[in-house]
């Protein structure tokens, strides 16, 4: 079977599981792809033994792990391309639809993922386009290192302690900070530790001093 | 031709500037900002060479008025050779430095410095190794010790050039620069630092902000941290591999006595109370010495002259304002600075800044606050200029109000002239503790109402030293210069004001003017009124005019001890000097230097008022 068919199915079935909360039977995925029924009968067959679908009794279609990563890799393709094509470059919503249908199949995920961000960047226009909120389409937004990443903090190791700098939030990300040397993956010592938290700590040789708040946001990994 | 020293803060450039170009030097203040630039002059092979001691800083692509200023200075290839001073004890964290210089190509050598400190602690440096790493001729040198200083301008004029080093940035930020200059013509350091948001190009501004972002989603990561990562394994690289660690010595770590709250704290406050008694009573003995060898050599014989009336009184104000000057300068300051300038070079402000940081975290500041402070004490105006190493308006503002408060030298000769001379040392003591509560408590408030935020404190701790008495001496010269150029025309000009309208009539009108407040509220006699205004001038010539419009120098036989007292509180409080309005106004604005001088008058008269009411 051709890897745009196979696409073309998997695409098939997972669109229409999540629009109807059902699996799909072969007369109704025959009906959505425009083909007879037997040839969809017969390609399910080839998809059972690549193990992307697997049949259940009463006709039913049901994706594997495998068959559902696909097809929705290739429909988050298919939104992507046809918002890039209809609100960037201004073309006719269903010839953006057609033509996505074509170029979904040879497009990269690089090249996806750049178009995404670009999409994002020109204000609002992610909105309306993406129907389904986006999922796991919508691109990355202002997490620059955010705040729920769960290493443990500098201010919580004691006196003595070997660390290794994992991340720095919010206000950690001064200027200061980096020009001294406390970027990830920087070993720093704790030389001393004051009962408020605030900080000597130790790093490329040199000793600095450092307040509780900007202590607390810098992340650490603990040696030993 | 002119070559200029670029380095860390503490890495020994001033001692080698120093050592360079004698005492000779000129400094002189970027316009526009309150950073100086001190500049001196050499003569080598019959050719001029002039030497600048650019400010010390950690990057070149931040937004500090230092940084700004030597990378302006970089860009417009401000000197022929930039002699960039390494810190062999920290080559590491020093190269980071360096590898920002390369790309402005300038011609560079590179000096290692303190190399007798590394020697100690067993480092070992491979001077070929790293000079060909670098790209550029590299020399070990000891300022401490003078070792090899004298070869560093030979060095510099004969065999200064461009390095080849480029820090190998990550692919996405190395494409990014290709394609700007592509598009743009973008030389590489200015597209380093519009990727960082920084820079005058919109254009390139614009276009460098829309691939940074880019980056910053791929990697998870800010564009800063990218670059600053990448020049720092370049660093490590580098200082890796020409820097090896022999036999250490082991020595005994004054820190483990300096940075722990026991002993630590009392030790700080100690040094504190040191510093400022030894200036209160040294500053009064020499003053006394200074104004009466003054008066019996210098304004007696003038006053004999018997010139007409109106030549006297002038001639007479340029003297008085001599006097105050001198009276002063030298006593209060310069001692204060030999003690200011002996707290830089050991390294232990840093040490201070670190213990202060919780209790200044409650005035709503934190640490480094503690330098601006203590340097109030000597002089208001820089250490209005030194907030600048706060980071925030909030801080700046807060930091600022209570500088104005705190006792410069000036009101120290007011409590010690006034309060010290005619009351009692024990009273002069209890106006420092009652101004010490005040700033306290106009902290608390304004930490509750001031708005903005609060950022916290990273300060690199300066290695402890032993200070060079030549460096320290030096250091507060320059400093003391300063004041006598800023101040002594200042006060003459403003004595020669005073002098004429005590001539023609108008201080007894404004006397008439302001008689209930002085009178009533105060409990002072009328002529005190003149001499408060004229304290807004300069703090001490509260003093200066007092005895002056008084008739005698022996206040205790003309006014009680409550009124001296009243006096000395209400003119300390009172307005800061009309210099600290000028800097409070280039740093902060207008707003906040009105805000500041109403909030000190209205200080002044009513805790003036409140003790007024409390003498029996």
């Amino acid at each position: 079977m051709q890897p745009s068919l196979r696409e073309d199915y998997l695409e098939a079935i997972q669109q229409f599981s999540e629009k109807n909360a059902r699996l799909p039977r072969y007369e109704e995925l025959a009906v959505i792809l425009g083909k007879p029924e037997s040839m969809v009968r017969s390609d399910m067959e080839d998809l059972v033994s690549s193990g992307d679908v697997s049949l259940l009794p009463g006709g039913v279609i049901a994706l594997t792990g495998q068959g559902r990563e696909c097809g929705e890799s290739v429909i988050k393709k298919h939104e992507t391309l046809q918002c890039f094509l209809s609100e960037i470059l201004g073309m006719d919503t269903t010839a953006a639809s057609d033509e996505a249908c074509t170029l979904e199949h040879a497009v990269s995920d690089e090249t996806i993922d750049r178009l995404g961000q670009l999409i994002v960047k020109q204000d609002g226009i992610g909105h309306h386009c993406w129907g389904r909120k986006g999922r796991q389409l919508s691109p990355i937004k202002c997490t620059v290192n955010d705040d729920d990443c769960e290493c443990s903090s500098i201010s919580d190791c004691a006196e003595g302690e070997n660390v290794i700098i994992h991340c720095l939030h919010g206000r950690a990300c001064a200027k200061r900070l980096l020009d001294l040397g406390m970027v990830p993956g920087q070993h720093v010592t704790v030389k001393r530790k004051l009962s408020d938290g605030a900080l000597v700590v130790q790093v490329k040789g040199c000793d600095v001093a450092l307040s509780p708040e900007i202590a607390s946001a810098i992340g650490v990994e603990r040696l030993s | 031709m002119k070559i200029a020293l670029l380095g860390n803060p503490g890495v020994g450039k001033s001692l080698i500037f120093n050592q360079l170009t004698g005492l000779g030097i000129e400094v002189n203040r970027y316009p526009g900002t309150s950073v100086c630039l001190e500049c001196g002059n050499v003569c080598y092979k019959k050719e001029k060479i002039e030497i600048v001691d650019l400010p010390g800083i950690y990057s070149l692509d931040g937004n500090s008025e230092e940084e700004l200023l030597v990378r302006k200075f970089l860009e417009q290839g401000g000197a022929e050779v930039i002699v960039t001073v390494l810190d062999a004890t920290k080559l590491e964290r020093n190269l980071y430095l360096f590898t920002q210089v390369t790309e402005f190509s300038p011609r560079v050598i590179a000096v290692v410095n303190m190399i007798d400190e590394a020697e100690r602690q067993g480092l070992i440096i491979a001077v070929d190794q790293l000079s060909s790493l670098l790209g550029v001729p590299v020399l070990l040198t000891a300022a401490s010790e003078g070792r090899d200083i004298d070869r560093i301008l030979p060095l510099a004029l004969g065999s200064g050039r461009v390095s080849a080093l480029q820090v190998p940035y990550d692919h996405h930020v190395e494409a990014a620069l290709k394609s700007l200059e592509k598009t743009l013509g973008a030389p590489r350091y200015k597209s380093l630092l519009a990727l960082q948001g920084t820079g005058e190009d919109r254009m390139l501004l614009d276009a460098a902000g829309a691939v940074a972002h880019e980056i910053e989603l791929r990697h998870r990561m800010s564009v800063r941290q990218i670059i600053a990562t990448n020049r720092h394994n370049l660093s490590r690289k580098i200082a890796g591999s020409a820097v090896s660690q022999g036999d250490r010595k082991k020595t005994y770590d004054l820190d483990s006595l300096l940075t722990r709250v026991v002993p630590g704290v009392p030790i700080l406050i100690a040094i504190l109370f040191f510093l400022l008694l030894s200036v209160f009573v040294i500053g009064s003995w020499m003053q006394e010495l200074i104004v009466q060898t003054f008066t019996t050599y210098i304004i007696l014989p003038f006053t004999a002259l018997e010139l007409p009336p109106l030549v006297e009184r002038i001639g007479f104000s340029v003297l008085i304002a001599i006097e105050a000057g001198l009276g002063i300068a030298f006593p209060f300051i310069f001692t204060f600075y030999i003690g200011l300038s002996l707290l830089e070079d050991t390294g232990y402000m840093t040490r201070a800044a670190f213990l202060a940081d919780r209790a200044m975290h409650r005035l709503g500041l934190h640490g480094e606050a503690i330098i601006p402070m203590v340097i109030g004490f000597g002089c208001t105006v820089p250490a209005v200029m030194s907030i600048r190493i706060l980071k925030t308006r909030r801080e700046k503002t807060i930091a600022a109000f209570l500088i104005s408060m705190v006792p410069c030298s000036a009101r120290t000769v007011v409590i010690a002239g006034i309060v010290a001379a005619f009351v009692g040392i024990f009273w002069a003591f209890s106006i420092y503790v009652i101004v010490f509560i005040l700033i306290i408590l106009t902290a608390v408030m304004l930490s509750r109402i001031t708005p903005g935020e609060q950022f916290g404190m990273i300060v690199e701790m300066s290695a402890l030293r032993k200070p060079q008495a030549r460096l320290v001496l030096a250091k507060s010269w320059l400093r003391i210069k300063e004041f006598l150029f800023i101040a002594m025309p200042l006060l003459i000009v403003t004595s020669i004001a005073l002098g004429f309208l005590q001539y023609f009539g108008v201080t007894e009108a404004f006397e008439q003017l302001v008689a209930p407040i002085t009178v009533t509220l105060l409990g002072l006699p009328e002529y005190a009124s003149t001499a408060l205004l004229f304290g807004i001038f300069r703090k001490e010539l509260a003093f200066e005019t007092l005895a002056v419009l008084s008739g005698t120098a022996d206040l205790g036989s003309v006014m009680t001890a409550g009124q001296l007292y009243t006096f000395a509180i209400v003119s300390v409080l009172f307005v800061p000097c009309i210099s600290t309005i000028a800097v409070l106004y280039r740093q902060l604005g207008a707003r906040i230097a009105i805000l500041i001088s109403v909030y000190t008058v209205f200080l002044g008269l009513t805790i003036g008022a409140i003790i007024n009411m409390l003498i029996p």
